[in-house]
């Protein structure tokens, strides 16, 4: 099901809007992101999308469907909570049948469901449990079981993953993956941490201060940001920003004269410092002053006489005192209204 | 839903849900509530026929010159101001000391709960035998360490004492258990810290638990006020129906009853009614205001 | 902790004489209705009954319409509780989950009601009763009962701390208000209303001065005003008379024992901010 949310508006009582001219598409099928931190309305997004909300203004369709004002009970769409919502009363088994029971299925053909789906989520084992007996991966995946079970046009992930530690993400990111891929409903995941929406969505919307700041994969947002928040949301280490004025004079050679003038910002890739090459004129004197090893990689704080850069493309050293050059396809340049006027990569 | 504001509909719906409670609260409570007050200035009044002759103060000016309803007030006061510092201080000391032993404390904390569960009734008839002059308990447990047996409840002098320990014996059981919820809520936060600063017992109980503990205390002090206020039933079952010798237990309420269910006065009945609730309605109004100036001194934190 | 084991030692002795007065009234209530039958005039003497007697136990049934009395009090005291349990789940339910116009003046008003002593009610009530000629009948003794402010209160409280997204979960999983209610809120806050239910049960079956108004024969006394009738024809046959106090206790006391940890913690929980 293809969702479409047409010039909403909507504020909190007595607060600025929290969102205002929003329109997006969702594509059918597909997984879809919403990232931003917060307060930047992309939970009141998905709360617009469950019912739980009902705009000021502007409209929302399912399909060819208007969906504005209708209840969260009749929209036909499954929601995984931050707290997951289990209810404590009821075995898993219950838990995942309740939809089913509402829709008054018969019991056979309702635990007959639930075993599917439990076969799906890999807690077969775990239905005559209660919620608190369960793990926090374990109850997330009874949720998004829960949320399945009515088959539902369209699926909600609020923060799924937020209140889980690192290992057990990674597991369950990619079970949503999985399921997602396997049931085949378009699916809104909002997350904060861009390595939940990069590794399994099938594209990424941007959410700051209640506008939507870009949508595309994780490729093209890496790549043509459209403005700065963009391109600070995406990529870790977090991009390296300063005013066009502090670059040092040799960098400002590598960078096309017609773009620079125009900027007030530029943006360094973290890849795009290296050590100097023979054949690379415009280098800059810097001092290393921490250096990292995360994993294969290295991560290296550098400061030159003006600025203070992380660099990912530097090798293991010793030297303190090094000479770093700049690679322009890791470059981008920033008006002074955030936009990206320049991308090194596009128009190399 | 989160932002949804109330429409004439979605009222429409709720007072679904709110019909049965609101109609029988508007009959049975609120109706009543405010025909107590007119009651109270009727006077040649026909309650059957609804039939109201004439309004004026005279029921209280009755009640004023009645020496009668005099004696409920004294009695009523007295009771009430014997009974509620011993029940405190004496749930205090029980619920102190629970506080203090780790055995047995569910334990004792079940028996001393009884009364609380028990018909008022029932059990006054089980003091009234306990109290009785000859056969009864208590003169026996007298006769025991010589004492001559008293007759507890035809004695006008020993009456109303008779009550009180009914009284103190029945409110204990709530109040322990008030001050053990407050009790274990200071322990848990407070003492421990003391115990590091080097504080013994005596200290820490009245450097660090007793001032903690004087909010609820006075919220105990106040409802078991209100309680003794309205004693009844202790009195009926006590003295099988009468307000004792000498109407030495006739209580505020014991006289609306007399006047409302014995002597058909009901417009009198209905003004001591209304002086009892300006007795509770004060002493709930005077707590409160305690509680809301000692709110914005500890800068709303309670 | 060590504590100082004569402090230990003091405590003890302070809990057990207070434990020991608080159950002498039962004690000798259970040791009196087990001396023989008495005459009505004659008073037992003896401290312990020189062998169990049950026989009080079954004159009591034939002295007075006991069974009669119990089972009004049955009636009442379960009609009054499930009326109250269901006006007020739903009054407590549409105050915290539902927007209408006027939800915090209703809401200010209940809090006023709840201080309003019940006595001052008693004499309009009663007029009200007899004007629709209630007297005497079922219908008065559980109808003015059917709700209560209090309980009202108490469940508001605990339908607030419910976590709202249980809520919003169950009505995307397609319930309705009504089945929300039923499905996923009650029973998640069985604790609260067991206390409820057994206060109110206490509350109910120890009435007396209502029941006592607004009956006036057999038929429809309950247990305590029926237990005073009683003592007026028996007079002073203590052993008879105190095998009917156990009657009307006992049930109480059972169900108290068998629940008490959820009343106790609803007491505990609901007062401990103080």
């Amino acid at each position: 099901m293809q969702v479409t949310l047409r010039d909403i508006k909507l504020a909190y009582d007595h607060q600025p809007a929290t969102l205002n001219h929003f329109s997006a598409q969702l594509p059918d099928g597909q997984l879809t992101a919403l990232l931003g931190p917060s307060g930047s309305g992309k939970s009141t997004v998905l709360n617009l999308l469950a019912g739980l909300l009902t705009p000021d203004a502007g409209q929302i369709y399912f399909d060819q469907t208007e969906v504005t004002h209708l209840a969260s009970r009749q929209r036909h769409i499954g929601m995984v909570f931050q707290d997951y919502a289990l209810y404590p009363h009821l075995t898993v088994r219950d838990n995942i049948a309740f939809p089913l029971k509402m829709a008054h299925v018969r019991k056979a053909a309702r635990y007959q469901r639930v075993a599917e789906l439990a076969q799906l989520v890999q807690m077969t084992d775990q239905l005559a449990k209660f919620p608190r007996q369960l793990s926090g991966g374990q109850q997330q995946r009874v949720a998004i079981a829960r949320a399945l079970a009515k088959r539902p046009d369209l699926l909600l992930l609020d923060e799924p993953l937020s209140s889980l530690d690192t290992t057990l993400r990674e597991d369950l990111r990619e079970g949503i993956h999985r399921i997602q891929r396997a049931t085949g409903v378009t699916t809104v995941l909002v997350t904060h941490d861009q390595d939940d929406a990069l590794q399994i969505a099938d594209q990424i919307m941007i959410l700051a201060d209640g506008r939507l700041q870009q949508v595309g994969t994780g490729t093209a947002l890496y790549r043509h940001p459209h403005n700065l928040t963009v391109a600070q949301s995406i990529g870790r280490p977090q991009l390296n920003t300063c005013a066009v004025t502090a670059l040092p004079t040799a960098w400002r050679q590598v960078l096309p004269l017609e773009y620079y003038q125009q900027a007030t910002t530029v943006g360094i890739r973290s890849e795009a410092l290296h050590l100097e090459t023979p054949t690379d004129p415009h280098t800059v004197a810097g001092t290393i002053s921490r250096q990292i090893q995360l994993g294969r990689d290295h991560q290296t704080t550098l400061h030159t006489a003006t600025l203070r850069l992380v660099s990912t493309a530097l090798p293991a050293t010793l030297q303190t005192a090094v000479s770093i050059g700049l690679d322009p396809t890791g470059c981008l340049l920033f008006a002074a209204d955030g936009r990206c006027i320049w991308a090194g990569d596009a128009h190399a | 839903m989160l932002n949804a504001k109330p429409t004439w509909k979605s009222t429409l719906k709720t007072l679904l849900y709110l019909a049965p409670l609101l109609l029988i609260t508007a009959v049975f409570t609120i109706w009543p509530l405010l025909n107590a007050f007119l009651m109270s200035v009727y006077t040649k009044y026909n309650y059957f026929t609804d039939h109201v002759g004439a309004i004026g103060w005279n029921n209280f000016a009755y009640l004023w010159h009645d020496p009668l309803f005099h004696l409920a007030c004294r009695n009523t006061l007295l009771l009430a101001l014997v009974a509620t510092p011993l029940t405190v201080a004496l749930s205090l000391l029980i619920a102190y000391g629970l506080n203090r032993i780790h055995h047995l404390a569910r334990f004792f904390r079940t028996i001393y709960f009884l009364p609380f569960v028990t018909s008022t009734i029932a059990v006054g008839l089980v003091w009234n035998w306990i109290f009785r002059l000859d056969g009864g308990l208590l003169n026996r447990i007298l006769g025991w360490f010589g004492y001559s047996a008293i007759d507890w409840l035809n004695d006008p002098h020993y009456a109303l004492a008779a009550l009180m320990v009914v009284c103190v014996w029945q409110g204990l059981g709530f109040n322990i258990l008030l001050f053990l919820a407050s009790l274990n809520h200071i322990d848990q936060r407070y003492t421990a810290a003391a115990r590091l600063d080097g504080a013994n017992a005596w200290q820490r109980f009245t450097n660090v638990t007793w001032p903690l503990l004087l909010p609820m205390t006075i919220l105990i002090i106040v409802n078991t006020a209100l309680t003794n206020f309205k004693v009844f039933d202790q009195v009926y079952a006590l003295f099988h129906g009468s307000a004792g010798p000498g109407n030495a237990d006739l209580t505020l309420l014991y006289y609306l009853y007399q006047k409302f269910y014995v002597e058909n006065q009901y417009a009198v009945a209905a003004a001591s009614g209304v002086i009892f609730f300006l007795l509770i309605g004060g002493v709930t109004l005077l707590t409160y205001g305690y509680f809301r100036h000692r709110r914005r001194q500890m800068g709303g934190r309670l | 902790m060590n504590r100082h084991p004569w402090l230990t030692l003091f405590w003890g002795l302070v809990l057990t004489i207070g434990a020991v007065l608080t159950l002498m009234p039962f004690v000798w209530m259970i040791l009196t209705s087990l001396q023989p039958a008495a005459t009505t005039l004659s008073i037992p003497t003896s401290w312990f009954p020189r062998s169990l007697n049950w026989v009080n136990y079954l004159n009591i049934w034939r002295a007075a319409p006991f069974a009669q009395y119990c089972l009004n009090s049955l009636l009442v005291t379960l009609t009054t509780t499930l009326g109250q349990l269901l006006t007020s789940i739903l009054a407590a339910f549409a105050l915290t989950h539902l927007r209408f116009y006027g939800r915090r003046l209703l809401f200010g008003l209940l809090l006023i009601l709840m201080l309003i002593p019940g006595e001052l009610l008693i004499i309009p009530n009663f007029i009200t009763l007899a004007q629709l000629h209630w007297i005497n009948t079922y219908a008065a003794l559980i109808v003015p009962w059917l709700a209560s402010v209090l309980m009202v209160i108490t469940l508001h409280q605990a339908f607030l701390s419910q976590p709202k997204t249980l809520y919003y979960a169950a009505r995307l999983d397609g319930a309705s208000d009504w089945q929300y209610l039923w499905h996923i809120l009650v029973p998640t806050n069985w604790p609260v209303i067991t206390a409820v239910t057994l206060l109110q049960v206490i509350g109910s079956w120890n009435a007396f001065m209502w029941p006592l108004i607004v009956t006036n024969d057999d038929a429809r006394r309950t247990l305590p005003v029926g237990l005073m009738a009683f003592t007026t024809e028996q007079g002073t046959n203590y052993p008879l008379l105190m095998a009917a106090t156990v009657c009307v206790i006992f049930p109480l006391i059972l169900l108290y024992l068998a629940l008490q940890k959820y009343l106790v913690s609803n007491i505990l929980s609901s007062h401990s901010k103080g």
